[in-house]
């Protein structure tokens, strides 16, 4: 009995697959399996990846938005409304730049006053920030309202908590998902750029999960947390309220991997 | 961030490595080693990037063909005879690290609740 593939002849008359031709006879229910196969397989493949994501949440980029308020410019450039035809008198909106930049060299100069702000709206669930526009078209001075004055810090203690540091424009919707490890490299590009970090809570203090980062002293703490941004952490700080905004002062030397 | 910046600082030495190695091996070598680039500049500057990227190999044929060892027929006999064996390798590294990194990711405490260490007055005492 001779070898069918050193015999010649059998070789000869095989089925032979080629691109551009006529599909040979013997093999249209071959590859025909093997298309549905391959169709069907990376269908399940591709649905058992996205039903195991966590889900990205529901921020977004909302669209164009004004408003006059005071503005504070540490930890981080936050803007506490006092009139605007898009969000509530007393909303704090967390200031930035555009792409992964922040918004403090355009907001430094206006610290305590009374400014204008446009830009885009972004938003998820009770954390809004605003995407400056550039230059004066983002930021401008206003003229003065009687009484408006920023609202004082309220302190609301010592606590010790768990949660992720996030890029707060990230997070709040211009990227999706905007936190977990595979958001960390951006995250830290961000953060690196002066977005403010965020620190979102396992648990709600004063109503609120989501705090925006600050050192002890209140200044701005981005360079002592880059190594831990997207994994569970555990820090202990001061949380203050600053009218809407939930500022949480860290002791970067409590901040550790959550167990 | 020191790790990033020692990525960052491997890649630069890297990228500086290759373009010595491009000025040396496009300025003198490639003429030892190839007769038909002779007299030829203008093509040289093109093949700057290239040899950026893959300067060790390129320091590792220069040598090959600087000593006359070349071998027509051996010329890819490393990477052929060790493909089945990284075919192999990477069939078994590649779920391993897959169920590896599902298994080691941190997965929680997604709902520990907030401790309070001390109250805002006694916080203000302590100031």
């Amino acid at each position: 009995m001779s070898d069918p593939v050193s015999d010649p002849v059998r070789e000869r008359e095989a089925p032979f697959f080629i691109g551009w031709a006529t599909i040979p006879e013997g093999l249209r229910w071959f590859l025909g399996g093997i298309a549905i196969g391959l169709v069907v397989l990376l269908a399940g493949l591709s649905y058992l990846t996205a039903a195991t994501q966590d889900d990205p949440g529901d921020g977004a980029f909302m669209g164009r938005a004004d408003a006059v308020g005071l503005l504070q410019a540490a930890p981080y450039p936050i803007l506490h409304v006092t009139q605007s035809d898009s969000f509530a008198p007393g909303t704090a909106l967390m200031l930035t730049g555009n792409g992964k930049r922040g918004a403090q060299p355009q907001a430094d100069a206006f610290d305590g006053q009374l400014v204008a702000v446009s830009g885009a709206r972004i938003s998820r669930g009770d954390i809004i920030a605003l995407q400056l526009r550039g230059g004066e078209n983002g930021i401008s001075a206003a003229p003065e309202q009687t009484g408006a004055s920023l609202p004082q810090p309220r302190d609301l203690g010592r606590w010790r908590i768990t949660g992720e540091i996030c890029d707060g424009k990230c997070y709040s919707g211009a990227m999706r998902p905007g936190r977990g490890l595979a958001h960390k490299a951006c995250a830290n590009l961000c953060l690196i750029g002066g977005i403010p970090p965020v620190f979102v809570a396992t648990d709600k203090i004063d109503g609120t999960e989501f705090f925006m980062l600050a050192d002890q002293d209140g200044g701005p703490v981005t360079e002592h947390v880059l190594n831990h941004v997207a994994t569970l952490v555990e820090i202990e700080g001061s949380v203050e309220r600053h009218g809407a905004m939930a500022v949480f002062r860290i002791d970067p030397a409590t901040l550790r991997l959550a167990q | 961030m020191e790790s990033a910046q020692t990525l960052l600082m491997a890649g630069q030495v890297y990228v500086w490595i290759g373009l010595a190695v491009a000025v040396v091996f496009l300025g003198w070598g490639l003429d030892r080693i190839d007769a038909k680039g002779h007299g030829s500049w203008m093509f040289r500057p093109l093949l700057v990037p290239g040899v950026i990227l893959i300067w060790p190999l390129v320091l590792w044929r220069w040598q090959v063909l600087a000593r006359e060892n070349d071998n027509l027929q051996n010329r890819h006999r490393p990477p052929l005879t060790t493909q089945r064996l990284m075919g192999l390798g990477l069939v078994l590294a590649i779920p391993v690290l897959i169920a590896g990194a599902l298994l080691l990711r941190q997965d929680g405490p997604l709902e520990r609740p907030a401790v309070m260490l001390e109250t805002a007055a006694e916080t203000s005492s302590n100031e």
